[in-house]
């Protein structure tokens, strides 16, 4: 069966915070964008019950409820979402390719949002319980059908303590399994002091999991190894919540683009990979906090540097580089000095009819002087049959000097 | 390849993933299912879990918080 091939300006690789934010600035820019989310829009942020630090709502909101509302926006701006998931990925050159079941997606711009999964904790017998059979990565998914139960909850960081307290509103027992010394968790201060508080909840300290045990059907125990005696003690649950940490969704992209050890992304401050037109934005990012909050910031930046990166290719391409002699003054509006020489680039241009004239202000984006390896403003670049012939830069720039550059 | 369906409106977590692989079990190779679920919980884990079986899977938005999980096995 061919894939049926469609046509876009970009393509957004996961629907979570980032993902919508960079699809809400690409089509109010009016770019024909197409968000691919490989289960429920919303990502990571849906699996939280309540975000109380998202600026804008002081009332809080439920995960879920924030991210229909950010679905919505972009919607409203013609962002076309679709729901399955990549399979392959061509990034390289102008025309890049993302691979879908039944479809090639050909754009200009990716953007990859794709975020992280759960962290697993690798103890034997994970695989067979997974999702329904007893191990969940949801609270807010799996707690009302543990109501009046016992389960036990996996890690001490601020997912794990948070959804723990949630979980005392069906449970009857919550047992957390913590790593660390007694009385020391990763979360925040205020989630440790309401769970230490909370009476249906009780902590296991220095513990790990050793194994997971049940039937064909069903979890029923967690054993937890003692990281300071060696004891192993089987401790029996209905579900166990796993919260111990994230993975980057990075393996499609792997040699591709630059990433740490862990695998997460390098960018730098635009978002930028290594490959140009490539753009990172949200968890799936190497950076210092993973919230909505940061999300947003980088979808943000990411869908403004797309809108850009095509701005000034489209520019490149068709006026900058050419077969005819040109000369192209790359300047910053902002600065008074490159405003001067304008003007007598201008009377220069009059004298010169036959060279064509261009001016290319980066003041907001300098990617147009990064293709022409312009590093100085002012700058006159001569391009004859495609390619730059020479510059002449700042104080140099006189008519001479251009005299010299093109030859007369 | 035929195709079957399953519904599950009205159904929360993890009912819907239960009713689909009992289902998936008596589907031959090339068969479709789809199964309709209105539950956002079950749009994580039926995804999920029939990737994880090596199944290609598609979700169509059939309205306002109404899917349809389309699984090839």
């Amino acid at each position: 069966m061919d894939k049926k091939v469609e046509n876009y300006d970009v393509v957004i690789i996961g629907g979570g915070a980032a993902g919508m934010t960079a699809g809400i600035y690409c089509g109010r820019a009016r770019l024909k964008t197409l968000i691919i989310e490989k289960a429920l829009v919303g990502g990571l942020a849906t699996y939280t019950n309540e975000i109380e630090n998202y600026p804008g709502f002081p009332e809080g909101s439920t995960g879920l409820g924030l991210m229909e509302l950010f679905q919505k926006q972009a919607k409203k701006f013609g962002v076309t979402f679709k729901l399955t998931d990549v399979r392959d990925v061509r990034l390289e050159g102008k025309d890049k390719v993302v691979e879908t079941f039944r479809n090639e997606f050909h754009c200009k711009v990716v953007i990859i949002a794709s975020g992280g999964k759960p962290r697993l904790t690798g103890a034997p017998n994970e695989d067979k319980y997974l999702y329904d059979k007893g191990i969940s990565f949801c609270a807010t998914c799996d707690a009302a059908a543990n109501t009046g139960k016992t389960v036990m909850v996996i890690g001490s960081g601020d997912a794990a303590i948070e959804e723990g307290i949630f979980l005392t509103k069906f449970a009857s027992r919550v047992i957390v399994s913590v790593l660390h010394d007694e009385g020391v968790m990763d979360c925040n201060e205020i989630a440790k002091g309401e769970a230490m508080r909370n009476e249906k909840m009780e902590f296991l300290w220095n513990t790990t999991v050793a194994e997971f045990k049940g039937d064909d059907e069903h979890l029923h125990a967690v054993a937890l190894k003692n990281s300071k005696t060696g004891e192993i003690t089987d401790v029996p649950v209905d579900t166990c919540f796993v919260f111990i940490g994230y993975l980057p969704n990075t393996e499609l992209f792997r040699g591709m683009i630059d990433m740490t050890r862990g695998g997460y992304v390098i960018t730098n401050e635009k978002m930028e990979t290594r490959i140009p037109g490539v753009f990172c934005a949200g968890d799936v990012r190497d950076k210092f906090l993973k919230q909505v909050a940061t999300a947003v910031g980088d979808g943000a930046i990411a869908g403004y540097a797309a809108e850009k990166y095509i701005a000034e290719s489209e520019m490149f391409e068709n006026q900058i580089m050419g077969e005819t002699p040109r000369l192209v003054y790359v300047y910053n509006a902002a600065s008074a000095g490159d405003r001067e020489t304008l003007s007598m680039m201008e009377q220069y241009e009059q004298c010169h009819c036959d060279l064509q004239f261009i001016k290319a202000d980066v003041y907001k984006s300098n990617g147009i002087a990064q293709r022409l390896n312009v590093t100085q403003t002012p700058c006159v670049a001569y391009i004859r049959d495609n390619q730059v012939v020479g510059c002449v830069s700042c104080g140099d720039i006189c008519p001479a000097a251009i005299d010299t550059l093109v030859g007369r | 390849m035929a195709e079957f369906e399953l519904d599950c409106m009205g159904e929360a977590c993890p009912v819907p993933l239960m009713k689909t692989e009992k289902k998936m079990n008596t589907l031959s190779a090339g068969d479709v299912l789809v199964v309709h679920i209105d539950h956002s919980c079950a749009m994580k884990n039926v995804p999920e879990w029939a990737r994880k079986q090596g199944y290609n899977v598609e979700v169509e938005e059939v309205d306002d918080g109404e899917w349809d999980v389309i699984i090839e096995k």
